[in-house]
């Protein structure tokens, strides 16, 4: 029944789901542009931005269209605004990538730092890790899945804290400065791929509860009880 | 290490990071009238019931394998106008057509043409079911009877039962009368009706109006297959049906003449049923899919 | 309290049909059913009463009715069809045409009698026989079924034809093979009650010279009776016994009626679960 409809949400969810893995390969990029200094790669993420951009159209008018034509209701409405607020959370990864893409080629030359790098190489694949399991909980439906993310949220936290701290230890030097501050920054972006990474997981649990619900946020340190 | 490509302008071209191609995204339906063909090209056409028009210079395209929905309030002409298309207003002795409707590069109210041939090209489903009083395979066999179409009759039958989804429920009753059906079955029965003369064309006149939510779902699923191989052009008065099933919507609207008493129906806007819903030209169209009219 | 009375005088009206047919009933068989012997129904007219039978004018109301039928059925059913689904209902003549017909099923059948006398008798030629007599009968009950049959064709609903245009029919197509067969219980009872009335004339036959003694059977081209024409006959004699003899022809003219009204209720019946 509603083939059609049916159709077209599926489309729009893959597009959603291909978003997402070019979010990651972006990512992947941004992470080995850092910790090569490859400003070459760096290049290429910012061009390949074009490519998620292009979705993130494609799914908004795709969920225009849905929304006119089709009035969805129940389950179907919380998918398509689910899917609306997903589009934002990735496309907003996106730039995060492309932040640390320019962060690099901004940071000067500098000896880098072994645990340093390692700490950026944990982030990133804490994030990746993180988008992977949003995009996967949110194609299975999977509740616990979704929550999981919290957990993972604070690996990420803990790690970046980590990270901020070599960051300081670094020296008084001016080129050693403006490297620490660009870094700072190309860490706390990292840190925010991983906040969008739960707001998906957050958008899983509305399609599935019908409940507006933050998982954590910062009057409330714990995450509340669903 | 890794390879240097820039964006290229043309969407073709794959994009790598790293040693990874990424393919294109899929367009959605692929949605361009401009190079589709055009099955009826009305212009200006007007019909008049005693000199009295029902609806004015309407001038508008209909093209291939789409669903075209005219939607628009009552009183509007919406089913005298898709009357013309298969020439049923000729039953009725006020009626006049002026205008021209042009059919594959022929008039369709030309002196040589033959309204039966027109109606053989152009089927025609209405608002009510109407099976006629016989068995449901006599029902769908009617149409290839008088026309001569007698080979094959009973694959012409199944085969026109099962493009209107109804072969399953009734392969095992085809001599049972019709009017043993319900309501969403006869519907479809007339569906099949129409097709088993295999028509370029389908009409539909609100086809589902006097069903219940799940028949008319069921039809309208059908559309959706039966644009494939047919072209339909469907009048409803439900305007999200018009918004689910329609690729193209023309929406028609009443106006009063200045002395304020004579009321002609004409078109107001012809878009994709996207632009329509999303972003409509006309103020008064806004209004109407809006429910703010009146 | 209104209730009550307007119910008490539909009842009397209903007891007054009923008391004065039980009555004519009563009295007909009370006479007549003594009177039914097997001479009644195959012997010939007599001047011994008890002897008096009504054969001839049997056969001849029969082949009468058959007649009838032949003839009204595609002359009545045509016009019907015609003016139903033909003609131009805004047009004049056809307007003119339709007045009337209806006018013609009023008129008392004795014209019909001067009608048959003046153009088929004499005009043509034909003389006075039974082919003449089923002429005039089917003449008389044209307009009736003329009529029935528009009511049937009328009963079709529209949306039949529409649907059956839309496919590409002619009209001669749609009212053929859809409109006509699903009027046809309608038209088979207006034709069988139109033959039902027909049976029981007697002033035109007796216009165009029915005889009343006849001792052999009919033929076409022949000197014929009628049953009504027959039991006239009897009741206009002097001897009493011949009156006794009528009723008992009347009790047969009964049976005659009963028979084909059974027919045309049934036809209804059956068909009516379509719509």
């Amino acid at each position: 029944m509603r083939t059609g409809f049916q159709e077209e949400l599926d489309r729009v969810e893959g597009l959603l789901q291909e978003e997402g893995a070019l979010v990651l390969r972006s990512l992947r990029g941004a992470v080995n542009a850092v910790q090569e200094n490859d400003h070459e790669l760096s290049d290429e993420v910012i061009a390949f931005d074009d490519e998620v951009d292009r979705r993130y159209v494609q799914i908004e008018e795709g969920i225009q269209l849905l929304l006119a034509r089709q009035t969805p209701v129940a389950t179907d409405l919380r998918l398509v605004l689910a899917m609306l607020h997903i589009n934002l959370h990735l496309e907003r990864m996106a730039d995060y990538c492309v932040t640390i893409a320019k962060l690099t080629k901004l940071a000067p030359e500098v000896d880098p730092n072994p645990r340093l790098l390692e700490g950026f190489e944990e982030m990133g694949s804490r994030a990746e890790e993180m988008i992977r399991v949003a995009l996967d909980s949110f194609e299975r439906r999977d509740l616990a899945g979704a929550e999981s993310l919290v957990d993972l949220d604070e690996l990420i936290d803990r790690a970046n804290r980590r990270v901020v701290e070599q960051l300081l230890a670094l020296g008084a030097e001016p080129e050693l400065r403006e490297y620490g501050l660009r870094m700072v920054l190309v860490s706390r972006a990292l840190e925010r791929i991983g906040d969008h990474a739960v707001d998906i997981g957050e958008q899983t649990a509305y399609l599935l509860t019908a409940e507006f619900r933050e998982f954590t946020d910062a009057s409330h340190p714990t995450p509340r009880e669903a | 290490m890794s390879q240097v490509e820039t964006m290229s302008e043309s969407p073709a071209a794959p994009v790598t990071i790293g040693d990874v191609a990424v393919q294109q995204a899929p367009a959605a339906e692929a949605f361009d009238v401009r190079g589709r063909d055009v099955v009826f090209d009305v212009q200006d056409v007007t019909v008049s019931y005693d000199d009295d028009p029902a609806v004015s210079d309407v001038s508008m395209k209909i093209y291939k394998n789409l669903v075209t929905a005219i939607i628009g309030p009552s009183g509007c002409g919406k089913s005298t106008f898709i009357r013309c298309f298969n020439r049923m207003n000729d039953l009725i002795p006020s009626a006049r057509v002026d205008g021209l409707i042009d059919y594959h590069g022929t008039d369709l109210y030309g002196s040589s043409v033959d309204p039966v041939e027109v109606r053989m090209r152009i089927g025609m489903v209405f608002q009510k079911p109407n099976p006629f009083p016989k068995s449901i395979y006599d029902n769908v066999a009617f149409g290839p009877r008088v026309l001569g179409m007698k080979d094959d009759l009973s694959g012409r039958v199944q085969r026109a039962l099962e493009q209107a989804a109804l072969w399953d429920e009734v392969k095992d009753r085809l001599k049972r009368n019709a009017l043993s059906l319900s309501g969403g079955q006869q519907q479809r029965l007339c569906i099949a009706r129409a097709l088993a003369v295999e028509p370029e064309v389908i009409l539909m006149d609100e086809p589902a109006s006097s069903l219940d939510p799940i028949a008319t779902t069921r039809i309208e699923d059908l559309m959706h297959g039966l644009k494939e191989n047919y072209t339909i052009v469907i009048v409803t008065h439900n305007m999200q049906q018009a918004a689910r099933v329609a690729d193209m919507t023309a929406f028609f609207s009443v106006e009063t003449a200045a002395d304020g008493a004579a009321r002609t129906g004409i078109l107001v806007e012809y878009d994709s049923t996207k632009r329509i819903f999303t972003q409509p030209s006309d103020k008064r169209t806004e209004d109407y899919v809006t429910g703010r009219f009146g | 309290m209104k209730q009550i009375a307007f119910r008490g005088v539909l009842l009397l009206s209903l007891s007054v049909a009923l008391v004065t047919l039980g009555t004519l009933l009563f009295t007909v068989f009370q006479d007549g059913w003594g009177q039914l012997d097997k001479t009644l129904i195959t012997g010939v007219n007599s001047s011994d009463p008890h002897q008096a039978g009504a054969r001839p004018a049997i056969l001849a109301t029969i082949e009468m009715g058959l007649l009838l039928l032949a003839f009204v059925v595609p002359i009545g059913v045509g016009t019907a069809i015609y003016l139903e689904e033909y003609a131009n209902k805004e047009r004049w003549y056809n307007r003119l045409l339709e007045i009337n017909i209806m006018n013609l099923a009023a008129v008392p059948s004795i014209v019909y009698g001067i009608l048959g006398l003046a153009f088929l008798v004499r005009g043509l030629g034909l003389g006075r026989v039974l082919l003449a007599g089923a002429m005039i009968l089917t003449l008389l009950v044209l307009p009736t079924v003329v009529i029935a049959s528009r009511e049937a064709l009328r009963a079709v609903p529209n949306s039949i034809r529409q649907g059956a245009y839309a496919l590409g029919a002619t009209r001669w197509q749609v009212v053929w093979r859809q409109v006509l067969p699903a009027a046809l219980p309608g038209i088979a009872t207006g034709s069988i009650l139109a033959l039902s009335r027909a049976i029981g004339e007697t002033a035109p036959l007796i216009m165009i010279g029915a005889l009343t003694y006849i001792a052999f059977d009919p033929t076409l081209l022949g000197p014929f009776t009628a049953l009504p024409v027959q039991i006239y006959d009897w009741i206009s004699q002097s001897d009493q016994d011949y009156t006794l003899r009528a009723a008992g022809g009347i009790i047969v003219l009964l049976g005659i009626l009963l028979v084909l009204n059974s027919v045309a209720i049934f036809v209804r019946n059956r068909y009516q679960k379509r719509w």
